[in-house]
């Protein structure tokens, strides 16, 4: 019984999607503008002319290929290590009763209380005598697990229906069997989420990199987009194309990881 | 045997949580240590520090600025909460059932998230300009303003909130979608031929279904918004009349602006605490009020 | 005589170090030696050109720029380095930093080398940027840029309103009454920006208005706050006139938006340096120095290259570096590559000039403006929190929340209190 032609939702949805998207309009813009038409107070929106060149200059004026490697590298293993060390983590806080289980949950809740502008130096100091300053691995290391992803994973998997897995256990199971072969399945979209989240803080993560890296072999994307931005001057139209470069892989993934959202409706048969 | 199986698993456990402890005590709890110590100094991190006892803590007491940003915070943390989580939720029920343009309404709300904040800050900065921004333009037509946003004393925190809650939205939308997918469509059908209407259905079938994921995103951003900081460096810098200027940013200027880092880390210390007071009694509330499936 | 002894020690310096093979990475006889900077595009390119240059004419000692990134971060990455223990051997740094640098052990104090090695001609160097490096007996850097505040104008806005140009006897009263008149509310045009974030930015254009009204920041003990003087309050009062009174001047956030709105052609006036230059390629500006009261004194704000001590050879090798890359010859092609001030007066005799004066439109007037740069803001470790305080009055004056002598006072008072403890 509409009294509208279309869906009310869209009413909502649709200037909220045009408040988002704002800030990406306006970097597309900059991106194709050239560098004197980025001079104007107020900013366009309606630019000139189409200045692609800008893309190949961005890329030119740093090794962005070798960036977007290394960026791929440090994302790609801390979404991993992510994935495998918060199952095994949060499966246990969410499932087992062991000795020192709360205490060991807040403890490491507890590490992101603390602003990362007053650990961030003791932590280089550690990286320095693991002897990784300057390489990936410090890039990785410390971002192989997270206590964010421990407690995303620990409240979903308490909303699973415990019964599989006694009935799993009953059968013989192992825990480690249980997870993989049944929890895990059943929490695809709470993965995906942690996936894209964790993409997309190493991905954008600027201020540790830029204090632990300092060869330009080893430097990431955002490090690399750090170099338009002089102490007095800011290249806007390179930065923004840059700025979209980066950005479209993790447009990329979120968009590929969108399907475990909308998974379980299609699983559980309801009728279109 | 069910009791044999779910019994005390004190080995298992350890093992399972190992790898993360580790990881998470080398670069975690050894920095927050090392801040501990660093609080009981005086140092500017260039010569050599000197102890100084619990002086910091003591000047922390006397210090109006500090008193004054810790209530910032807190006004601040109090507003950006209920605000993102809430206004998530309504998204993400929104976005629930199919409509078109879905994945197109979906990853919009996303794009803010994966902007960087120097971008963001850049928009803001235009957006809500005194003179020039769009806001006040937009607002003059319909009679109201001109607002100093940014540049008003009394504006600037809220202003603040609102460019935090439209960077964050998105993310607590993917969550709270997430998690709607564990709401078992049958059980709202259910509810409805039973004759309960939308908000009963709400109230007594996704609130409760949906709680597990509320409490993660209330703990998280509670302990996010009491860092803020980003978003007031490329903005206000803690201004205009330090109407910004949060326990992070005041940290953050007494350590690299005016090399008092063994002061900044008492006043980290400090947040440290009511951070954890914050997480603890929300969770202590949740184990009493969120309903994980039987 | 001594000074090619002095070389020859520095050159059998390295040579011994060299073959020393100690652990300050030098190979083969060669010493490498680590710079960081924060330049891009035109700068960047001349920067790594230099080395490159040095690099082949100084077989013995090989040169490595690094860019670490933003210059607002460099002194967090610098104070991380140096804890880690690894650290490079040259870094440019904000002159604010200077007091700051001069109490880590690591900042290698210049004065006993420039006493021994008169080739480096330190009074060559413009006054400004010699004190700027000054912490009491030590020098902690080489001076790497100079600039100074002058009267940047919009011709087309002076023609619009039929205004006579800025001249070098301009007043106070001369400049409020132009502010005045560029201003229009209708077009959202105004007639001067100001940048009020409160930060040193703030702080420096009030320095330059204080000085110019006879007045000083600090007494000449430097234990106890001046600028609440009665220049100082001349100096506020003008600043407060302008902003709550006639309404003439934009207020910029920080964020740089002045610049954009003045190429965009909605402000007439900007007291702002050579280094905003090149984001004006839609407006004739002119350049003018600064409109005075008792005096017509500017600012001066230098950054400087500073050492850090890697070891004799790196250092030595360092030194080297510093002395080539800073000589006359040396720093007239890199003022004619990048439009960047002479940092040495004695540039201004070199042939190379006239080409930089004509390639730059207005530099002339900045160079000769330096000579007006005769204060210098006071060079020590509390310099941030006493420039907190004034920047914070400021800000409250121009936003009309505070009527100057009393907010003057109440910084001075904060003055006087951090002064005492520091």
């Amino acid at each position: 019984m509409r009294t509208l032609p279309f869906n009310p939702r869209h009413l909502v949805l649709l200037p909220l999607a045009a408040v988002m998207l704002v800030p990406l309009v306006w970097m597309l813009v900059t991106s194709i503008e050239t560098l004197p038409e980025t001079r104007h107070f107020p900013p366009t929106l309606i630019p000139a002319g189409i200045h692609w060149q800008n893309y190949p200059d961005a890329l030119d004026a740093a090794p962005f290929g070798r960036f977007f490697a290394n960026s791929f590298i440090v994302t790609g293993a801390a979404v991993i290590g992510n994935l495998v060390l918060c199952s095994l983590a949060g499966y246990a806080f969410a499932r087992m009763r062991f000795f020192g289980r709360d205490i060991t949950f807040i403890a490491l809740l507890a590490t992101l209380m603390v602003p990362f502008q007053v650990t961030m130096i003791p932590t280089f100091l550690i990286v320095q005598h693991l002897g990784l300053v300057d390489s990936l691995g410090a890039l990785i290391a410390p971002n192989l697990v997270t206590p964010f992803g421990i407690f995303l994973l620990r409240q979903f998997f308490r909303t699973l229906p415990i019964e599989l897995e006694e009935a799993a256990r009953i059968d013989g199971c192992s825990r480690l069997g249980v997870l993989f072969r049944i929890v895990l399945p059943l929490s695809m979209p709470a993965l995906a989420t942690l996936g894209i989240v964790t993409f997309l803080w190493t991905w954008n993560d600027f201020l540790w990199p830029l204090i632990v890296i300092s060869s330009t072999n080893q430097s990431t994307v955002q490090i690399g987009l750090a170099s338009f931005q002089g102490a007095h001057q800011t290249n806007w139209s390179l930065l923004m194309a840059g700025n979209v470069m980066a950005l479209a892989p993790m447009l990329l993934v979120f968009i590929f990881a969108q399907r475990w959202f909308v998974q379980s409706l299609a699983s559980t048969g309801v009728k279109g | 045997m069910i009791q044999k199986a779910l019994g005390s698993d004190h080995l298992a456990g350890w093992l399972f949580v190992l790898p993360a402890v580790i990881l998470i005590g080398v670069f975690g709890i050894l920095p927050i240590g090392w801040a501990l110590l660093l609080s009981f100094q005086q140092n500017d991190l260039l010569a050599t520090p000197t102890w100084v006892g619990l002086d910091n803590y003591r000047t922390l007491v006397h210090d109006p600025v500090f008193r004054d940003s810790i209530r910032r915070t807190l006004v601040y943390t109090v507003l950006f909460v209920p605000l993102s989580v809430g206004g998530a939720m309504g998204v993400a029920l929104l976005l629930r059932r199919p409509i078109r343009f879905s994945r197109f309404y979906r990853t919009s709300v996303f794009v803010p998230v994966a902007t960087s904040t120097v971008a963001t800050g850049i928009i803001f900065n235009w957006l809500l300009d005194p003179t020039y921004g769009l806001a006040n333009f937009v607002l003059g037509k319909i009679g109201l303003g001109p607002y100093g946003f940014f540049q008003d004393p009394d504006q600037a925190l809220y202003a603040i909130v609102a460019m935090t809650v439209w960077g964050w939205l998105g993310f607590d939308v993917i969550i709270y979608l997430a998690a709607l997918q564990g709401v078992p469509e049958d059980l709202l059908e259910a509810a409805q031929l039973d004759g309960a209407g939308r908000w009963a259905t709400f109230r007594h079938v996704v609130w409760p279904l949906l709680s597990p994921a509320t409490l993660f995103l209330v703990v998280w951003s509670t302990i996010n918004a009491l860092q803020v900081f980003d978003e007031i460096y490329v903005t206000t810098r803690g201004g205009p009349l330090h109407a910004t200027t949060v326990l992070v940013y005041y940290l953050y200027n007494q350590a690299f602006e005016l090399f008092h880092a063994g002061y900044a880390a008492a006043v980290a210390e400090v947040l440290f605490l009511i951070t954890l007071v914050f997480a603890v009694f929300q969770l202590w509330l949740g184990n009493r009020r969120v309903h994980y499936t039987s | 005589m001594r000074r090619s002894l002095a070389l020859l020690a520095v050159a059998l310096t390295v040579l011994v170090a060299g073959c020393g093979g100690g652990s300050d990475s030098s190979s083969g006889g060669k010493t490498n030696i680590v710079l960081w900077h924060g330049y891009v595009d035109v700068e960047g390119k001349a920067l790594t050109a230099a080395a490159k240059r040095f690099n082949a004419t100084h077989p013995k000692i090989h040169v490595t720029v690094q860019n670490y990134g933003n210059a607002d971060y460099a002194l967090n990455k610098v104070l991380t380095a140096i804890r880690g223990g690894s650290y490079p051997d040259i870094v440019y740094l904000y002159g604010s930093w200077a007091a700051n640098m001069a109490r880590t052990p690591k900042a290698v104090d210049l004065a006993p080398l420039i006493k021994a090695d008169p080739s480096i001609n330190w009074n060559d160097f413009w006054p400004a940027e010699r004190q700027a490096v000054a912490v009491g007996p030590k020098i902690v850097g080489v001076p790497a840029l100079v600039d100074n505040l002058a009267l940047v104008y919009n011709k087309k806005l002076f023609d619009q309103a039929g205004l006579a140009y800025p001249t070098a006897d301009w007043t106070w009263d001369d400049f409020r009454a132009a502010a005045k008149k560029l201003t229009d509310p209708s077009a959202k045009q105004f007639g001067w920006a100001y940048v009020n974030d409160a930060s040193e930015d703030t702080v420096w254009r009030f320095d330059a208005l204080l000085w110019q009204a006879g007045g000083d920041i600090l007494t000449a003990d430097q234990k106890h706050a001046a600028f609440n003087s009665p220049a100082g309050v001349k100096a506020a009062t003008l600043l407060q006139q302008m902003a709550t009174v006639d309404h003439s001047v934009y207020l910029d956030s920080g964020n740089g938006n002045y610049a954009n709105l003045f190429n965009s052609g909605k402000i007439g006036m900007l007291f702002t340096g050579p280094w905003d230059l090149s984001g004006f390629p839609d407006v004739h500006y002119g350049i003018q120095i600064l409109p005075g009261d008792v005096n017509h004194q500017t600012i001066s704000g230098p950054d400087q290259w500073v050492m850090l001590d890697n070891g004799d050879a790196r250092r030595n090798a360092a030194w080297t570096f510093l002395k080539w890359f800073t000589s006359t010859d040396e720093a007239m092609q890199w003022s004619l590559a990048t439009g960047d001030l002479p940092i040495r007066a004695s540039q201004t005799q070199t042939p190379a000039y006239p080409t930089y004066t004509a390639r730059y439109k207005g530099i002339g007037t900045f160079v000769q403006n330096e000579q007006n740069a005769v204060k210098a803001r006071p060079v020590l470790p509390t310099y941030n929190e006493i420039s907190q305080a004034m920047g914070q009055a400021i800000q409250a004056i121009l936003l009309g929340k505070a009527q100057p002598q009393q907010a003057l006072d109440q910084a001075a008072q904060q003055v006087d209190q951090i002064l005492a403890q520091g």
